[in-house]
């Protein structure tokens, strides 16, 4: 299946994001594998997914889950080769699928040679590779982001006698992006990449490329003129790539990340993510409709990247501090579930495994504007182990079925990179893609009715949203609409069930087909449409026009 | 179902958006432009503040303004779209205006905002007066959270007042109300207080609403029902209430409103008045009683004139009403000169209990006594303001209490003329 030639092909894009080594051992180490992720690419084109994304596969320390990388030029060999990278990637785009990577831009790992050749001496050409400072009193302005763990940004090196800046854990020193040598150095990493047929990175930690004294750090002009330089010479030599930017930012902050359409193409909208929660907790639509009121308008090729969860922790730095108590108090009562500003937790726990609000939050995701990730194992339902530290509770193996080691590994359980999941609620017995592959009302399978419904139509990947605020509160409702093609989507957020009244005159003489049983509603009148909804139901109509 | 038909299909819609909500706060209204716009800003950002995370909702019921406060109302809504100033909201606060059918009445309104409550199952629910505009945010929270920690269902309120503030309330409605119901609310003709849904539920569904009684004098009516239905009340301090706020402007409406009802309670409470009552405390959250000792002019030479003029004018009345012994003393009083004119505890104990069993007996028209008891109230109001001139606040508390014993003590008295002569 070739790849469509789209340009704009990311607009349409439905993401799966994926750990290799979470996902399928190919040869029994204990670890996933290039190898045994390209044996599930028939999986990921049955679930109707289009793009993959890649976390860190680098060979690294492990020391972040591979955000720690030792070498940018290569694959971690608990993953296999070059080669089996090569032959993965080829595989997904027979079928259909683009690929992205991560790119870690703006720190390595301290065993990176870079940074050993940086510690070795003050006279090292590597030595302005990094940070360095006599004092830890520079960049005072500067937040500490993983809170739990550091009690500084700067690190003291006893090899070389000076600090060295790292805005994430201290064994991630921060490349020095003031030096020309760094940016052409990481635009080869880059070429490396694109050169080998990936269709886009992930880039990661972007607001903090650059330092300056007397600023947040974040967001700088600066870094912007990085991220202008290095989409110029994308756009040049590699059209039709694309860059995603990770930037936990205000809407107005990130704003700046689209430029006019020459910076990201993509960008996470992570405030919105806390607030689907939230709205979904407090069944009102308010803390969704009011961060989207507040979300400006983004350049024509550029789109928003939509998720609800992923491989961190649910993070709470873009709410209010109202808003964070109440997130911590309503999704996570038990502290052990919290880490850092967030809520480490997967969807179908965060939900209580209620398929009625999983469908509903899996519902919003894929029609609010924007393009989707599904996190692997959301599709079936994969529970988390707050008991493992750090994020690793949300990194457990992909569920394959009820068998040893849930499909995931010949290995010997003992041997696996984590342990499994294995309680009777959410362990692989209970919860695997085998199992759920057999009925038509399994999650997975409505899973993959959401996404070939979502891709059916541009306009949820390209249309515009126009709110409706019935006086219901508790509805959230909106109208897309790309071209000709308009769908209007209704969610009821609250556990009971709800009337609506909406005011649809503008589309008046339009009838309402539901998308997934295809059933056609009452003509548009004068008069406000009335709907009623179940507990956590929603509606995708389109309309028509007949 | 008593909503059915107080509840237009157009506020019923309104509140099915509203949904299920845990706090309710009721303004009823009725050409309240000047003031209802403060007041319901301060409601609202009492509920930001104080209640983030509960589902609360603002209902203003409307006597068919002809100012503009329903608008005003409706304009301090909070959309999807606004915050409160420097308040942030978690979830929408649906502020929601109905123009209730029939005459204005304080009754009708404060069905209908019980009878939303009810059906909207709040767990507490606050009224205040759209004339309160001394009202702060921290009101919201003391008059609500005693009925959110599920404890009580009735809150009365206490305000700091000027010393000669609220003197119905001290020389009639709190000491009868006091003797005849062994309760002691301080406030029993409260214009701001709060209820739980237990009290909303069993109030929005009495028949009682119908009566005239209960439809003016509906807050009256409200604490009554609290005291003889044995729900659990305590009194909560506001602070200051604006002076002149909430002052009657006409006595004899003002009576009605109050005393008119306190009467009329005592009819279909008789088994449980007339029994021995257990003096039941009720807790006070802050102090019980604050006054201002600041001077406030009173024209009391008018209310002598009106006191005496009203005793001759009224004779034929009075005679039907009190017994020879009282009308006697009290038109021995009436003659007095005006430095010395004292209308004794014990003489209005019993001049109330008098009218109150006359009003029993309908002995010429209920609303005749009500109107015929104000001239003698002038009279008692003349003689608190003199004993009172250069009081301390404890002094004259001290002497409010003296008359609520009087009152205590003259209850069989009034059982004597409720079952007696007359």
């Amino acid at each position: 299946m070739p790849l469509p030639q789209d340009a704009l092909w990311y607009k349409d894009a439905v993401v799966y994001q994926v750990h290799v080594r979470a996902f399928y051992d190919s040869n029994a180490d204990g670890r996933g594998d290039f190898r045994g992720l390209a044996q599930k690419l028939d999986y990921l084109q049955d679930l109707g997914i289009n793009t993959i994304w890649l976390m860190p596969f680098f060979p690294s320390p492990l020391r972040d889950d591979g955000y720690d990388i030792a070498d940018y030029h290569s694959v971690h060999p608990s993953y296999g080769v070059l080669e089996d990278f090569k032959a993965f990637l080829d595989g997904a785009h027979q079928r259909g699928i683009r690929v992205i990577i991560e790119m870690v831009l703006n720190h390595t790992s301290d065993q990176h040679p870079w940074f050993q050749e940086s510690r070795s001496s003050h006279d090292n050409p590597k030595r302005d590779w990094y940070v360095w400072s006599d004092t830890d009193t520079r960049y005072r302005g500067t937040r500490i982001i993983f809170l739990d763990t550091e009690l500084s940004n700067w690190a003291w090196d006893p090899v070389s006698k000076q600090y060295y800046w790292h805005r994430f854990f201290s064994h991630q020193p921060d490349l020095n992006y003031d030096n020309p040598a760094v940016r052409e150095t990481m635009w080869g990493v880059m070429k490396f990449w694109l050169d080998m047929g990936v269709d886009g990175f992930r880039l990661d930690a972007v607001p903090y490329l650059v330092e300056r004294e007397g600023t947040n750090c974040e967001n700088l002009p600066e870094t912007h003129v990085i991220i202008q330089d290095f989409r110029r010479r994308l756009d040049e030599e590699y059209p039709g790539r694309m860059l995603l930017a990770e930037a936990n930012q205000w809407p107005a902050d990130l704003r700046p990340y689209f430029g006019g359409g020459n910076e990201f193409h993509m960008a996470f909208h992570f405030p919105l993510m806390p607030r689907m929660f939230m709205g979904l907790k407090l069944e009102d639509r308010k803390p969704i409709t009011e961060i989207l009121q507040q979300t400006p308008a983004i350049p024509e090729n550029c789109q928003w990247c939509l998720f609800l969860r992923n491989h961190d922790e649910l993070t709470l730095e873009m709410v209010t501090d109202i808003e964070r108590d109440y997130m911590y108090d309503e999704y996570a009562k038990d502290r052990s579930m919290r880490l850092n500003l967030g809520i480490r937790r997967r969807l179908a726990p965060l939900l209580d495994n209620d398929r009625r609000r999983i469908e509903l939050m899996n519902g919003m995701l894929m029609s609010l504007p924007g393009t989707p990730i599904v996190y692997y194992g959301d599709e079936i339902g994969m529970g988390d182990n707050v008991n493992l530290g750090d994020r690793n509770g949300v990194r457990t193996p992909m569920q394959w079925d009820g068998g040893w080691n849930g499909g995931f590994s010949t290995a010997d359980p003992e041997s696996l990179y984590s342990p499994l999941m294995l309680n009777p609620v959410y362990g692989y017995q209970a919860v695997n893609v085998q199992s759920q592959k057999r009925f038509d009302h399994s999650l997975l399978s409505w899973m993959k009715r959401l996404i070939r419904i979502r891709k059916s139509l541009a306009v949820f990947g390209r249309g515009s949203i126009e709110f409706l605020y019935p006086a219901n509160h508790r509805v959230l409702a909106y109208v897309r609409q790309y071209g000709k093609d308009a769908i209007l989507v209704v969610n009821n957020l609250s556990s009971s069930a709800q009337a609506v009244e909406l005011d649809l005159r503008h589309y008046k003489g339009n009838i309402l087909i539901e998308m997934f049983g295809r059933n056609i509603f009452p003509r548009i009148g004068d008069l406000p449409y009335l709907l009623t909804l179940g507990p956590y139901q929603f509606y995708w109509f389109r309309l028509r026009k007949i | 179902m008593p909503e059915e038909t107080i509840l237009n299909d157009d506020f019923l819609r309104e509140l099915m958006n509203v949904g299920e909500v845990d706090l309710l706060v009721g303004v009823p209204t009725y050409n309240d432009a000047r003031t209802v716009g403060q007041v319901v800003q301060a409601i609202r950002s009492g509920l930001l503040k104080y209640f983030p995370r509960q589902r609360a909702a603002i209902i203003n019921a409307d006597g068919g303004s002809k100012d503009n406060t329903q608008e005003l109302v409706r304009a301090a809504s909070i959309s999807d779209m606004h915050h409160a100033d420097n308040l942030y909201a978690l979830r929408t606060l649906h502020c929601i205006s109905t123009r209730y059918t029939g005459t204005p009445s304080s009754g009708t309104a404060l069905h209908t905002i019980m009878a939303a409550s009810d059906l909207l199952r709040a767990n507490a629910c606050a009224v205040i007066s759209p004339d309160s505009t001394s009202i702060t945010p921290e009101w919201i929270q003391t008059l609500l959270q005693p009925v959110v920690n599920d404890v009580n269902d009735w809150v009365t309120p206490v305000y700091r007042r000027h010393k000669f503030e609220g003197l119905l309330i001290r020389n009639l409605l709190y000491p009868m109300n006091r003797a005849v119901y062994s309760s002691r609310v301080r406030e029993p003709y409260p214009t701001d207080f709060a209820f739980s849904g237990r009290f909303a539920s069993h109030v929005a569904g009495l028949d009682t609403w119908s009566e005239e009684a209960a439809r003016v004098g509906a807050e009256m009516y409200l604490t009554i029902a609290a005291i003889t239905g044995k729900f659990r009340i305590v009194q909560t301090y506001l602070g200051p209430k604006s002076r002149g706020e909430g002052a009657p402007a006409d006595l004899v409406a003002a009576m009605r409103r109050s005393v008119g009802t306190l009467f009329w309670s005592l009819d279909s409470t008789f088994n449980i008045w007339s029994a021995d009552l257990d003096p039941e405390p009720v807790v006070t959250i802050g102090p019980e009683h604050e006054l201002d000792p600041e001077p406030l002019r009173f024209n009391r030479k008018r209310l002598h004139d009106m006191f005496a003029r009203g005793v001759g004018e009224l004779e034929p009345v009075l005679r039907s009403i009190l017994s020879h012994s009282t009308l006697c003393q009290v038109q021995q009083v009436a003659s007095s000169p005006e430095g010395e004119l004292g209308y004794t505890d014990e003489l209005w104990a019993h001049t109330v209990y008098e009218f109150a069993a006359a009003y029993h007996k309908s002995v010429i028209s209920r609303d005749h006594i009500v109107q015929a008891l104000a001239p003698l109230y002038r009279g008692r109001t003349y003689t608190f303001l003199a004993e009172n001139r250069d009081n301390s606040p404890e002094a004259l508390e001290s002497n409010v209490e003296a008359l609520c014993l009087a009152f205590e003590r003259s209850k069989p008295y009034l059982l004597e003329m409720w079952n007696g002569r007359k």
